[in-house]
């Protein structure tokens, strides 16, 4: 829940569905709410007073700083798992327009060997593991240069014609093109014109992104750019920026109006490394808010604008592989395939999933590219870590997943057993949900994690496995009938955001 | 270097084929093997099991195994043997020091001994640790929860085996003496496959997390190989083709050793230049949420990806999530016919015979057409 101040979001939705109230209005009438969240707001990096990294490590009594070392990297570990602990209903079905920045800003050396080169790299990765999460969404590629937003790719589903069309801006495919070299200013306006152009005719179901890696600390505009996000918010475009070098107001106040106050949209990689976290963050589905629009949804019907997220039914077609003796033309591509699929609906050939039929305009998918996304419905709960004295308690020695031994208790038990019975009763569940709530993820003293569920052990690794990859707990599905109770738990509690 | 000082050292090359780690999970469910124990008895099963794991080791010198049962009520780890927790004990036994009862028999290898006795005395544990009342319970078996475990140990193991090991200073204990020795020659990546002996059939109950390990193994290019004795699951066909492993249901299982030995001993690298036996066709259409039926053309929610097959559902409700849907109107109103208004001025000037709707003359007067 990033957006605790429910009141203030409300009321800027409002201002932007009714349309009438200029934005000087909106700043005299919340300047008293404004005033209160200054207060509030958490201390800048660059306010805080300086930190090495040396003095956060601890010596352990033998005089070493292995364990604090150890615990470091686990605690590092974890902060990569995301806090998506509790389900909330997402956009499965997505439609993405991803605007790359290809001017001169890209040229600096600060990642290597460029900017630009570092970032034709990741989005090729971003787009496999894009379509590797979201089967069954549509993205599309642009690029900011010289001024203009040029469409590299079309709103397609098919992750190897963005791969390739990535590709060929720096390598074209035809060889009297020039390959695209990164120059002059980027327009944040135009790029968010172009996109919104292309996400104008997607249906009301799906979701409506942007995501905009600017590079550059400038947007040379050849209009008035509010105009353009309050058309935006108009067309229910979300904006999420991954910026370098700083934070721009502009793009803040681009992600803020776009995603209903809300902008942890809008982050600054620091480094290459943390450019490529970012960036494949935006990979998980993003979560629904219910709109004030929806609430009173009697009247709804009658009125402009549509729901956040009408959700429908859609009509989709589950069909059959088959193998021919002969090679046959695919209607797709035009290439010559033996295997292939064929649409239920005017059985024309379709060599690769999840495509639109190109016959009859049916979504084809397998059942199997619906069970990919169940994950995010469904997630695992965070584990959370275990004390020295719950550890000794349940005597576990070696983890549930992979049998790897736990480092044994310290055997210092009587120095510690006053501290241990009073920590032992603050330890209770509500502490837990706290813990959980916030999403803090600290390094566990003894290395073991508890699964909240089946209370079983395990280590760093599977903590990290089970939770970026396999999505399943190996505890609880081991155990008897637990596996049924604990989809059906998660069940009850899709929440929304308000 | 080695002019200089006439000393012969040669860097220990890595040649032969990367180490591979066959994880196997046994299908133990009772009901299933009770049925089956006219034919292939599970004590049979074993024997041949135990000869495959045998023939897998002996393969390379670093090949691992590891066994996990699936059971109808849970699962558990066959080889390597598990710690009991043992509450507030500070012993500091090896858990891999409780195989150490192996009978000596100067006829067997040694680790041949270690891993049959290990499998045999928990899966004594195992049996005799079920019960009637649980039994009666379920007839199916924890294959996600055993797939799920097995993939944990291969992605642990992976991480132990890479070359840059960020685990091995850390955790120094978790390497047992007899793999300390061939440590430096193991340093390359290790190649793992998962292959489930499995007896049972329907287990639609556990689609999801069934589902979220074949991803995570297709992910982790981990090929799932199936050896299906008995039942029939879509499910687990559709693991071996997501997964690139081998489909096998064999129709006489009393072979059983033979389909091991041929079908399932080469590993990922050998498979590359073999003929493989193909699983035929997988049956990848969906089955709705309400009435089980199989469908072509199914409609879906977009909150929570259920499949229906009717697009009319009550009070226009998901039944799963319980989301209002508001049903597109292309897809449930039928399409209006718009009225020719120009037929009823043709009919008014003379010929009446002439059906009405047709611009083409009639072929015969008195012939019957829709009007």
């Amino acid at each position: 829940m990033a957006d605790s101040d429910g009141e203030y979001v409300q009321d800027a939705s409002d201002d932007e569905y009714l349309g009438g109230i200029n934005s000087y209005g909106t700043r005299t009438q919340g300047k008293g709410k404004v005033r209160a969240r200054e207060n509030a707001r958490p201390q800048q990096a660059w306010e805080s007073a300086i930190r090495t990294g040396l003095d956060t490590f601890k010596e352990a009594a033998d005089g070493t700083i292995q364990q604090s070392v150890q615990e470091r990297e686990e605690e590092r570990k974890r902060k990569r798992l995301r806090k998506d602990a509790r389900p909330f209903q997402r956009g499965i079905i997505r439609h993405v327009v991803l605007v790359l920045d290809l001017s001169e800003a890209m040229l600096e050396k600060d990642m290597r060997p460029n900017r630009y080169i570092t970032i034709i790299k990741y989005t090729q990765e971003y787009v496999r593991e894009f379509f590797e999460q979201n089967p069954i969404s549509q993205m599309s590629v642009m690029a900011m240069h010289d001024g203009l937003c040029l469409r590299v790719s079309e709103l397609s589903g098919n992750p190897t014609d963005h791969i390739g069309a990535i590709q060929g801006l720096r390598f074209p495919k035809n060889p009297r093109d020039v390959p695209k070299e990164p120059k002059g200013s980027p327009s944040l306006q135009n790029a968010l014109e172009l996109a919104r152009a292309t996400l104008y005719h997607t249906p009301s179901h799906g979701t409506r992104e942007v995501i905009i890696i600017l590079g550059a600390l400038l947007s040379l505009d050849p209009g008035d750019i509010h105009a353009t996000i309050k058309s935006c918010v108009r067309d229910r475009l979300h904006v999420n920026v991954i910026g370098m070098g700083g934070r721009l107001r502009i793009c803040q106040e681009i992600v803020g109006r776009t995603n209903a106050g809300d902008e942890s949209g809008y982050v600054v990689a620091t480094d290459q490394e943390s450019l490529r976290d970012l960036l494949l963050a935006t990979t998980t589905p993003p979560v629904i808010r219910s709109t004030a629009a929806e609430t009173f949804s009697g009247e709804m019907e009658t009125t402009a604008t549509p729901a956040e997220s009408a959700a429908s039914l859609l009509m989709m077609g589950f069909p059959s592989r088959i193998i021919d003796n002969v090679p046959t033309l695919c209607a797709c591509h035009g290439n010559l395939t033996r295997g292939g699929y064929t649409c239920p609906r005017c059985s024309v050939k379709i060599c690769s999933l999840p495509a639109t039929c190109p016959g009859c305009h049916l979504t084809v998918i397998l059942s199997t590219h619906l069970a990919r996304s169940y994950h995010h419905l469904f997630p695992l709960r965070l584990w959370k870590a275990v004390s020295w004295h719950k550890a000794k308690k349940k005597g576990s020695r070696e983890c549930v997943g992979c049998l790897s031994l736990f480092p044994d208790p310290p055997a210092e038990e009587t120095e510690a057993s006053n501290g241990i019975i009073a920590d032992d009763a603050s330890d209770s569940e509500v502490d837990d949900k706290a813990e959980e709530e916030v999403g803090q993820q600290k390094a566990s003293e003894s290395s073991r994690y508890q699964c909240r569920s089946c209370k079983s052990h395990f280590c760093i690794d599977c903590d990290l496995f089970c939770h970026e990859v396999l999505h399943n707990c190996p505890g609880c599905l081991s155990q008897a009938n637990s596996s049924a109770a604990v989809v059906q738990d998660v069940n009850t509690d899709v929440a929304m955001i308000g | 270097m080695n002019a200089i000082d006439a000393t012969d050292r040669h860097i220990k090359s890595t040649d032969g084929p990367p180490p591979s780690l066959l994880a196997i999970i046994l299908d133990t469910n009772p009901h299933a093997w009770a049925h089956l124990s006219s034919i292939l008895p599970l004590s049979k099963a074993v024997a041949s099991l135990l000869v495959f794991i045998n023939a897998h080791l002996a393969s390379g010198n670093a090949n691992e195994v590891a066994v996990i049962a699936s059971h109808s009520q849970r699962t558990h780890w066959l080889y390597p043997t598990p710690t009991l927790p043992t509450p507030h004990s500070t012993s500091t036994s090896n858990g891999h020091d409780a195989n150490g009862t192996v009978p000596e028999n100067a006829n067997k290898y040694r680790p041949f001994a270690v891993i049959e006795t290990a499998i045999l005395s928990n899966l004594t544990t195992l049996l005799n640790s079920t019960t009637a009342s649980s039994l009666s319970a379920t007839s199916t078996t924890q294959i996600s929860g055993a797939l799920s475990t097995a993939l944990s140990y291969i992605s642990k193991s992976h991480i132990r085996h890479s070359p840059v090991d960020p685990t091995i200073n850390d955790h120094s204990t978790i390497t047992t003496p007899d793999t300390d020795g061939i440590l430096g020659q193991q340093r390359v990546s290790l190649t793992s496959r998962i292959l489930i002996l499995s007896v049972s059939g329907d287990l639609a109950n556990q689609y999801i997390p069934v589902m979220n390990a074949i991803f995570a193994a297709q992910r982790q290019r981990i090929p799932i190989d199936i050896l299906k004795l008995a039942g029939d699951t879509v499910l687990l066909q559709q693991a071996c083709d997501a997964t690139g492993g081998i489909y096998m249901a064999p129709e006489s299982p009393q072979g059983l050793l033979q389909y091991l030995m041929m079908g399932f001993l080469p590993d990922a690298t050998a498979r590359r230049a073999l003929v493989l036996p193909s699983a035929g066709s997988v049956d990848f259409r969906a089955a709705c949420f309400c009435h089980r039926k199989v469908v072509d053309i199914g409609y879906v929610c977009s909150v929570c990806l259920s499949i229906f097959c009717i697009p009319s559902l009550p009070d226009s409700k998901c039944l799963t999530c319980d989301s209002h849907l508001s049903l597109s109107t292309t897809l449930t109103v039928t399409p209006a016919l718009i009225p020719r208004k120009k037929k009823k001025r043709k009919r008014g000037p003379g010929e009446s015979a002439t059906p009405a709707g047709s611009s083409t003359p009639a072929p015969g007067s008195g012939t019957p057409t829709h009007s």
